[in-house]
């Protein structure tokens, strides 16, 4: 199945590469390119994508401030001259980083790495069998054993790449899943995605403080795209 | 029989080598992407001058990153690097110490934009002379 994605670039002859590309390989549909971060939000917000093409430096946003905008976690691909972003890219969970101007061959690398970590997580999703609201626990394969976490001793879960850390008082346990994957399985309890990394227990929530939350110690940052959702979640007098 | 036609060798002053990658013998792709580079390099660098002369380096910098993009998709490795240390300086020096660098960069972009000039044009006649 094709991935449908979209093409963030304020250079024209970046974008029509990409998209030549895209054609070429019959991998990816292209579903729109965007000169700016303000446009592709707007895109986003009404659409969702498998993909994301995206551009660092661009006039106004960066690449950057999009990923703190997003509502949900498509895979990204960063399209960059600048090898400068590589730390950032690895902090954002980026799926992989273009160097431009790259090859038709590094393009269908990375394509392939795509598909690859798609059918790896596909393959490796955790044994999550009953839904978890109805037992009030889940098992996760951590460690090479099945672990039993209690949902309500769940603080914070965050993302790690192809990896997700379930963060509670007494421990942490990482398990091979996405946090897109453990948002649908917690879906309906008192979990909210509060970040492209973050998923929180509201009831476990100490304080919030401008952008930062605080659990137990803990400082999870509140992505800009997020902040509306998780106020009208609070019970805020 | 009908003979065999030898491939076009890009210019010396580009990096051959990385354009026969990047355009795996699509000509006509290429003479496309020449042709617009001619037509948005100046629109680019209208905003380097710009920034230069508001003293706006900021600014400055990210024109030149932008510039520095471009030519790497026309096979100005070298370029690209040179754009990539003036935009590094961009952050630390004031417009007084840049502007050496500055003259530097104008005189090596209007070479740059002479070779593409070229270029295109034996392109095009290349590409016309297989239609």
């Amino acid at each position: 199945m094709k991935l449908s994605c979209i093409i963030v670039e304020d250079i024209q002859i970046a974008a029509d590469f990409l998209r030549k590309f895209c054609e070429k390989s019959d991998l990816v549909e292209v579903r729109g390119h965007f000169l700016n971060v303000t446009d592709a939000l707007e895109f986003l917000d009404r659409e969702r994508v498998d993909l994301l093409f995206l551009d660092v430096e661009m006039p106004g946003a960066n690449g950057f401030d999009l990923l703190d905008r997003l509502t949900y976690s498509p895979m990204i691909i960063l399209t960059t001259s600048k090898t400068e972003y590589a730390f950032n890219a690895f902090q954002y969970h980026v799926n992989d980083y273009l160097k431009k101007p790259f090859t038709y061959k590094r393009f269908l690398e990375a394509i392939g790495k795509l598909q690859q970590q798609t059918a790896d997580v596909a393959q490796g999703q955790p044994p999550v069998a009953t839904a978890p609201a109805e037992t009030g626990f889940l098992f996760i394969k951590a460690d090479d054993k099945l672990t039993k976490i209690r949902i309500d001793d769940i603080l914070f879960l965050e993302s790690m790449r192809d990896y997700v850390k379930f963060v509670t008082p007494s421990k942490s346990y990482v398990t091979y899943s996405t946090l897109k994957n453990m948002e649908e399985k917690l879906n309906g309890q008192t979990f909210l995605k509060v970040h492209r990394s973050y998923i929180v227990n509201l009831a476990k929530i100490d304080d919030i403080r401008g952008n930062t939350i605080y659990i137990l110690g803990n400082q999870i940052p509140i992505g800009k795209g997020h902040k509306d959702g998780l106020e009208s979640r609070l019970n805020i007098l | 029989m009908q003979k065999i036609r030898p491939p076009f060798v890009f210019d010396e002053n580009l990096n051959s080598s990385f354009l026969e990658e990047l355009f795996e013998g699509d000509t006509k792709y290429a003479e496309a992407v020449f042709e617009d580079f001619l037509k948005d390099l100046p629109v680019y660098w209208e905003r380097v001058e710009s920034a230069y002369h508001t003293r706006n380096l900021p600014n400055l910098g990210t024109s030149v990153h932008t510039c520095k993009t471009l030519f790497g998709y026309v096979g100005f490795t070298d370029l690209q690097e040179q754009c990539q240390q003036f935009e590094n300086k961009c952050s630390v020096n004031s417009p007084e110490e840049l502007r050496l660098d500055y003259i530097l960069l104008i005189q090596r972009k209007e070479k740059a934009q002479h070779v593409i000039e070229k270029e295109y044009a034996r392109l095009r006649i290349f590409n016309g002379e297989s239609d």
